[in-house]
């Protein structure tokens, strides 16, 4: 039985330039941890999400700040944790999007923790007090890995 | 850094074709709403979407076309997407606009749907 390890960390500026490296990041973690071809794919794409959220809004009105992407397995779950030191920001706020109407309305952004919850089995904010930073935690259960490979 | 191609053909009818190749995501998507606000001011607002070349795109990019429908729709025309590759089917289902969008696989079928 192979367990597939995972610890990995990113720090990148508030700029949408460095959203490649962090896809790159976790999409390579990921491709590791999951044996379904599309899986990878998904989580990168939340993952995605989940950091534009920071770069575009996190720091508005505020000193501008970096944003720490840390990502870990220990074979059963895929965890992923998004962590900048900007505005609160709890997603658990935002409802789901009636998709028709936001298409009728011509709305342009707001889809991002939808799809999060589309693809991640557990979504967790905190605001960690002793680092006065929020973390944005979410995770895949491994349900088919790559043991045996 | 990877990047977003975007390559504007008009055609007969009254159409625009969109190639577009790379990545569409949030730091590109500007562009693309750029581009078809481009199209929408030359009086063009049947617009065909070739996506066979996207290999990504986010919630933002998708916004873009989101953006884009009803203002087409209200000038009489519409945005037909072609041939979307797996993963980027996938976001338009994961979305559920899957059902909202007209999705061809080839651009002659897009045109045929102005018809």
């Amino acid at each position: 039985m192979v367990q597939i390890i995972i610890d990995e960390e990113m720090i990148a500026p508030c700029d949408t330039r460095h959203l490649a490296s962090i896809r790159a990041m976790v999409k390579d973690a990921a491709t590791r941890c999951f044996s379904e071809p599309m899986m990878a794919g998904k989580i990168t794409l939340a993952v995605d999400e989940a950091v534009a959220n920071v770069m575009e809004h996190a720091y508005e009105g505020v000193e501008p700040g970096d944003v720490k992407v840390s990502v870990t397995s220990d074979g059963s779950k895929f965890c992923v944790t998004v962590a900048d030191q900007g505005v609160h920001f709890d997603p658990s706020s935002i409802s789901n999007p009636d998709i028709k109407q936001h298409v009728q309305q011509g709305k342009r952004n707001g889809l991002g923790i939808f799809l999060i919850r589309q693809i991640m089995d557990e979504i967790n904010y905190t605001f960690v007090q002793s680092k006065a930073h929020n973390e944005l935690r979410m995770v895949k259960y491994i349900s088919e890995n790559k043991q045996g490979e | 850094m990877p990047e977003l191609s975007i390559d504007i053909n008009e055609m007969d009818g009254g159409q625009s074709l969109v190639k577009l190749g790379g990545f569409l995501d949030a730091h590109t998507f500007e562009q693309l709403d750029e581009s078809i606000q481009d199209i929408f001011d030359s009086g063009v607002s049947k617009i065909i979407v070739d996506l066979a070349g996207v290999e990504y795109i986010s919630s933002a990019g998708a916004g873009v076309f989101i953006g884009s429908l009803a203002l087409a729709q209200e000038k009489g025309g519409n945005i037909v997407l072609v041939n979307p590759t797996e993963n980027v089917k996938e976001v338009f289902d994961l979305l559920g606009l899957s059902q909202i969008f007209t999705i061809t696989a080839s651009v002659a079928e897009a045109q045929e749907s102005f018809v």
